[in-house]
């Protein structure tokens, strides 16, 4: 049975340096993972910055060739050169970023991505096709093209172009939508909003994200399967709840405990009977 | 009673800018009265355009065109008759700065000087408030640091040879070497791996009992303010909409927006749905009239529409800013 | 963008400036369609006659008004340096473009021969050109010329902007909506390097005028075409500062100086619209 996305012993090394003095980082480190044809998922991939999220993100989007092993999507290597194979992977496959001020133009109106890729990759034509398949795509996310006609990026909020960065990933259909860290620049009291978005997406369009994140509590509460990657390596990788409940890996654990949620209360807190240690300092 | 060492009255900060032709007053901080008493750190939360930011430089006395302080004061117990320190003269903030008030801001590299050691930047910073030979001075910079867990080869390096942490604990102890009385923290652990920054929050409270200072602490995340400190104080739209211990406004939010805004924050181990807030963030630049959370709040009255509602007391040591909870016991 | 003149125009005085001289440059160089005297005639007036009621600025040796001579030299002069912008300009955009843009080999292809252009001493070659070529050497073709040694500095600002574009985001966003390199290039990368262009334009005038006018004071042109170097050259064969005909040498370079200034000011002026922050700042202004 073919895997959506199967990785295979994945690597990334990156050279800095000059001729001389060459220096080799290993971004990626032989990841192996596989997400399922037949049912829809959203795998996290877990870690701090420098753990090789977003290297591994660029390969799976085919911006980038591994140094070795091997991505496949839908049984077929992930094209990188643009061709029709290309165009075919990402009417498939697509992303969504970090920062929503930056994942558009903020010169230019945003609708702009919303029409081309419905006609490019939404087979529609132009004009009112175009139009339907777009206003289909906001409404998924709870917007509408009424309101999106027109506008500059910074006329929105970062929820809000968060969302129709979300639709214009809608509008071509894809299998699989790749979204690094999607939330962590949005305000929290938005974000519930578009993690619960993933999980409609998830389950009403039967659409598989990998969801990169750095935190852990959104992740608990929408991930079916995780990996927790350190320095470039996966440390572990499992059922979401049970990972996350009960860490094996040390690392793991350190993560887990040192996230602070509203539970900390009072974890550093002030102790009363504190010995005041001020050192005989003469402070002008 | 703990005597204030940070007293707010009314501030007003606005950003008022013209661009070719256009003129446009951003409201960001919109008339804010608070204290931070005497060896407390006091947690200032909000989202974007809460104006927390603006807040934060404007009691520090970073105001610089296009921002202006429009109204209001800022006073620290120790500078006495001074309004607020963006009017006070130079040579007042200069006596002030690094030895009873310091800061600890997002980027260390805004206070680290890349292209000098850390040693040298001790010397720039603390040397003339700290009496003694240079080799005194020198001990004492190593026992301080000795306090954030760093060592002397850390004198030697630059900036760029530190790791991101470390580099932070550096301008912590750059901040609290020449035992300040208070302490401004905008976001100080933000950037920073969840793994470093509880070791970094650990050090914060340590250092703060340890010199009795006060810390004003500002950063969006709830759950470091749930950890480490004393009273918080949530903003939204620019103004201060309810203010309380900790704990207790953790438990007991009495604000509707601080009520929604715990609901809607996830926690590991429960998978209970949580909702966003509707609507989004008010725009500062033409702000709603009465409360400025109205068009999302749930219990909007009419009166919410046209009357703002002041910070009122609410129970103990707690303060509201709306018309549904008025003063109770 | 007739709005951005309007405002600028309205709120910067090194605008206002700028603008007022390039127009009295342009009104002079307009005056020339209605010029009594053909440009290339001489001894039509009685010659070295300082300015009065009827030759306003005065005459030359050559017995010609030097009124109108300058609205013909500024004519040519403008043209070749306008000729030299836009020509330079294509070239050093599609360098630099394609080289930001695609990276890899064709950066460093592009990059060599970008970098051997930059290094080429463009005088000693032009004087080179005009002795090889002589009377061949005509204005139009010196503008090709200098053009084509003109692009290289400019090609690599343009690459670094777009090295800088392409890694930003919304470049992603465009490729996964199906975008082509070129539309990327044109459509979403260019707002943001044609101010850069403008700018970079003018002072590629001021350039070549500056080149222009040296080339022509030695000889080293087309001397019947009257261009401000030109006139300045005959003025210096007939010795005029000498013999005291102070006026055919004064005017021109008045001229030229004020273009000079004045396309600086534009240039200097426009580096705030340049800016994208702050014409962000005034969208936002604009929309709320």
């Amino acid at each position: 049975m073919t895997a959506l996305l199967r990785l295979d012993n994945v690597s990334q090394t990156f050279n800095r340096g000059g001729l001389l003095s060459g220096q080799r980082i290993d971004a990626v480190k032989n990841v192996s993972f596989a997400l399922a044809e037949d049912r829809s998922e959203i795998f996290a991939l877990i870690g701090e910055s420098g753990a090789g999220k977003t290297t591994l993100s660029r390969m799976v989007l085919g911006m980038q060739r591994p140094s070795s092993g091997t991505l496949e999507f839908e049984g077929r290597a992930i094209p990188t050169a643009p061709g029709a194979a290309r165009r075919n992977f990402m009417a498939k496959v697509q992303p969504i970023f970090q920062n929503p001020f930056e994942a558009f133009n903020p010169l230019k109106k945003i609708d702009r991505f919303l029409f081309l890729t419905a006609q490019r990759f939404g087979g529609a034509a132009r004009g009112a096709a175009a139009d339907l398949a777009v206003d289909a795509a906001l409404e998924r996310v709870g917007l509408s093209l009424a309101e999106i006609r027109g506008r500059f990026p910074h006329e929105l909020s970062g929820g809000q172009l968060q969302r129709v960065a979300i639709a214009r990933a809608l509008v071509s259909k894809p299998h699989l939508i790749v979204a690094d860290e999607p939330v962590s620049m949005v305000d929290a009291s938005l974000r519930m909003s578009i993690v619960n978005l993933f999980a409609r997406l998830r389950d009403e369009m039967r659409i598989s994200i990998i969801y990169i994140t750095h935190d852990l509590a959104t992740a608990y509460t929408i991930s079916d399967r995780l990996l927790i990657m350190q320095n470039g390596a996966v440390v572990e990788a499992g059922d979401a709840r049970a990972v996350l409940s009960a860490p094996k890996h040390p690392y793991s654990r350190a993560l887990r405990d040192a996230v602070l949620t509203l539970d900390s209360i009072g974890l550093f807190a002030a102790k009363r009977t504190s010995n005041r240690v001020t050192e005989d300092r003469d402070v002008k | 009673m703990n005597t204030a060492v940070l007293q707010v009255e009314d501030l007003r900060a606005y950003f008022r800018t013209r661009y070719f032709g256009v003129k446009r007053e951003v409201r960001a901080v919109d008339g804010v009265t608070f204290e931070v008493r005497a060896d407390e750190i006091y947690g200032l939360a909000g989202e974007s355009s809460s104006g927390k930011t603006t807040l934060v430089k404007a009691i520090a006395g970073l105001v610089k065109p296009p921002l202006q302080l429009v109204d209001g004061a800022a006073r620290f117990s120790f500078l006495p008759g001074v309004r607020t320190l963006a009017t006070a003269s130079p040579d007042v903030v200069r006596a002030v700065r690094w030895s009873r008030l310091s800061y600890i801001m997002q980027g260390s590299m805004s206070v680290l000087n890349p292209l000098r050691r850390i040693r040298s930047t001790f010397d720039d910073f603390a040397r003339d408030h700290i009496a003694g030979s240079a080799a005194e001075f020198e001990r004492a910079v190593l026992s301080h640091l000795g306090k954030v867990r760093l060592d002397s080869s850390v004198l030697d390096a630059y900036p760029h040879e530190l790791s991101g942490g470390m580099r932070q604990r550096v301008t912590i102890a750059l901040a609290t070497i020449c035992n300040p009385q208070f302490v401004i923290a905008d976001e100080p652990t933000t950037a920073l791996d969840v793994i470093v920054q509880r070791e970094v929050l650990g050090m914060i409270r340590q250092l703060q009992q340890e010199i009795g200072s006060s810390v004003l602490f500002v950063t969006h995340d709830l759950g470091v303010h749930a950890a480490l400190t004393d009273r918080l104080g949530i903003m939204y739209g620019g103004r201060l909409v309810e203010e309380a211990p900790t704990a207790q406004l953790l438990r007991e939010p009495r604000h509707p927006y601080t009520r929604h805004l715990i609901a809607s924050l996830p926690r590991i181990g429960t998978q209970e749905r949580r909702d966003g807030l509707p609507g989004g963030p008010p725009n500062l630049a033409d702000p709603a009239t009465g409360c400025r959370f109205h068009p999302r709040c749930p219990i909007a009255m009419d009166v919410c529409r046209t009357v703002a509602p002041d910070l009122r007391p609410s129970g103990d040591d707690h303060r509201v800013a709306c018309h549904a909870e008025g003063a109770g016991p | 963008m007739w709005r951005i003149f309007k405002d600028l125009l309205k709120h910067n005085g090194e605008f206002r400036a700028g603008a007022l001289l390039i127009s009295i440059v342009v009104a002079m160089a307009a005056l020339s369609f209605i010029s009594p005297y053909a440009p290339d005639v001489s001894y039509v007036v009685a010659p070295d006659v300082p300015p009065n009621a009827s030759n306003w600025l005065g005459t030359t040796s050559r017995g010609q008004d030097v009124f109108w001579q300058l609205t013909f030299a500024i004519r040519n002069t403008l043209l070749f340096g306008l000729l030299v912008a836009l020509l330079s300009r294509l070239v050093a955009l599609m360098v630099g473009l394609l080289a930001g843009y695609c990276g890899g080999w064709v950066d460093r292809v592009l990059m060599s021969v970008n970098d051997t252009f930059n290094v080429i001493p463009l005088f000693p070659l032009l004087i080179l050109f005009y002795f090889v070529l002589r009377d061949r050497m005509s204005t139009p073709l010196l503008a090709v010329l200098m053009a084509s040694l003109g692009w290289a500095y400019d090609a690599r600002l343009i690459r670094s902007i777009a090295m800088s574009l392409k890694s930003r985001e919304f470049t992603a966003t465009g490729i996964f909506s199906g975008m082509t390199a070129r539309e990327i290039l044109l459509e979403q990368h260019l707002p943001y390097i044609m101010p850069i262009v403008f700018s970079t334009a003018l002072n590629n005038m001021n350039w070549s005028i500056g080149l222009q006018v040296t080339l022509a004071v030695l000889g080293f042109m087309d001397i019947e075409t009257p261009t401000i170097g030109s006139m300045i050259y005959w003025a210096n064969q007939h010795t005029a500062i000498v013999a005291g005909i102070w006026w055919w040498i004064a005017f021109p370079v008045a001229l030229v100086v004020m273009t000079f200034v004045g396309l600086f000011l534009l240039a200097v002026s426009m580096n705030e619209y340049i800016d994208p922050r702050s014409r962000l700042a005034g969208m936002e202004g604009a929309s709320q």
